[in-house]
């Protein structure tokens, strides 16, 4: 997907140089939503400010909008046939196995060690098992996040 | 009142996605099945699995989806706004600030212990829906082929999709 969009954007249309979509593609990853979206505000906010951010982001939500509308209008009729419940029945496990995956990948690039391994275990066990909300670990982590970065600068 | 719910939900999953893709899905998973109740596991893995088969992030996909199972086409609108909602407004700012911002300790702080907290959840997000995905012998057998296609053979979630599609017709 990223080389995709960098295509477009540096070659293609010379609307960025190669540091102005790094610098990009790092803010768009630091800021919560998908990647994709907050590139499309990044790239369309440089070139035409506002009007170009609104158009940026409609112009990359609209094709999953229209496909997913186009199967959710679908899905309560196709739903009740039984060759698509038996391909739903197998794609169930499948999507665990999805999920399983970048699991394993990620622990190697996300600085995983025996020292901070309690962390990602507990959320997983408290969101996981005691159904605890995302939200709160999230504001946690962050605010002791800031906390130690500004220890750190005084230093 | 259904609409407000909507948007105000997914935007709130707008607001605490980070890490992008799998990590989301706790976050789905908590507020869309376990608080609202508004699907059940089972649909959730549904719409996990269309969303992987069909462009998007996976985010606006459930967006859209579940907005027109809720609120018809008015609820997939405003669930889709509602998501992207907080990318527009903090972008902003971030596009605004962030050469000053990305050489600050405390800002390069917060990512390195979200990328940990990410991993946390993607792996709370495996715990929430393996219970309900392993309920036969065929489901194990399918779960082992995929993780071992995915795994071993980098084999394309499309295409890992519609073979796991192909099997569950031809022998579930």
């Amino acid at each position: 997907m990223i080389p995709l969009i960098k295509r477009e954007v540096c070659q293609k249309n010379n609307w960025l140089t190669e540091d102005e979509f790094w610098d990009g593609l790092s803010a768009a990853q630091s800021c919560p939503g998908p990647i994709a979206i907050n590139l499309s505000i990044y790239i369309g906010y440089h070139l035409a400010k506002g009007k170009g951010m609104a158009i940026a982001v409609l112009a990359t939500i609209l094709p999953s909008f229209i496909i997913i509308l186009i199967i959710a209008m679908l899905f309560q009729q196709f739903a009740e046939i039984t060759l698509i419940q038996k391909a739903f029945h197998s794609l169930r496990p499948a999507v665990v196995a999805l999920i399983a995956v970048p699991l394993i990948q990620m622990s190697r690039q996300s600085g995983l060690a025996l020292s901070n391994f309690w962390f990602p275990l507990s959320v997983a066990i408290l969101v996981g098992f005691f159904r605890i909300s995302p939200v709160y670990l999230i504001l946690i982590t962050i605010a002791f996040a800031v906390y130690q970065g500004l220890k750190k600068q005084k230093l | 009142m259904i609409y407000f719910q909507l948007f105000l939900t997914f935007f709130k999953i707008g607001l605490f996605s980070f890490g992008g893709g799998y990590a989301i899905l706790a976050m789905i998973n908590q507020e869309v099945v376990l608080k609202n109740a508004w699907i059940t596991h089972s649909q959730f893995m549904d719409i996990v699995a269309i969303s992987q088969m069909t462009p998007g992030p996976i985010a606006i996909n459930a967006a859209t989806f579940i907005g027109y199972q809720k609120g018809g086409f008015v609820g997939s609108v405003l669930s889709t706004l509602g998501v992207i909602s907080p990318s527009l407004i903090i972008m902003t700012f971030i596009t605004l600030t962030y050469i000053k911002l990305k050489n600050q300790p405390w800002f390069k702080n917060i990512f390195q212990k979200l990328r940990l907290l990410s991993l946390g959840l993607i792996a709370a997000a495996f715990i929430m829906v393996a219970g309900d995905a392993f309920r036969d012998l065929f489901s194990v057998l399918v779960f082992t082929a995929s993780f071992i296609a995915s795994w071993k053979f980098k084999l394309n979630p499309f295409y890992l999709l519609i073979g796991a599609a192909i099997v569950g017709i031809a022998f579930g």
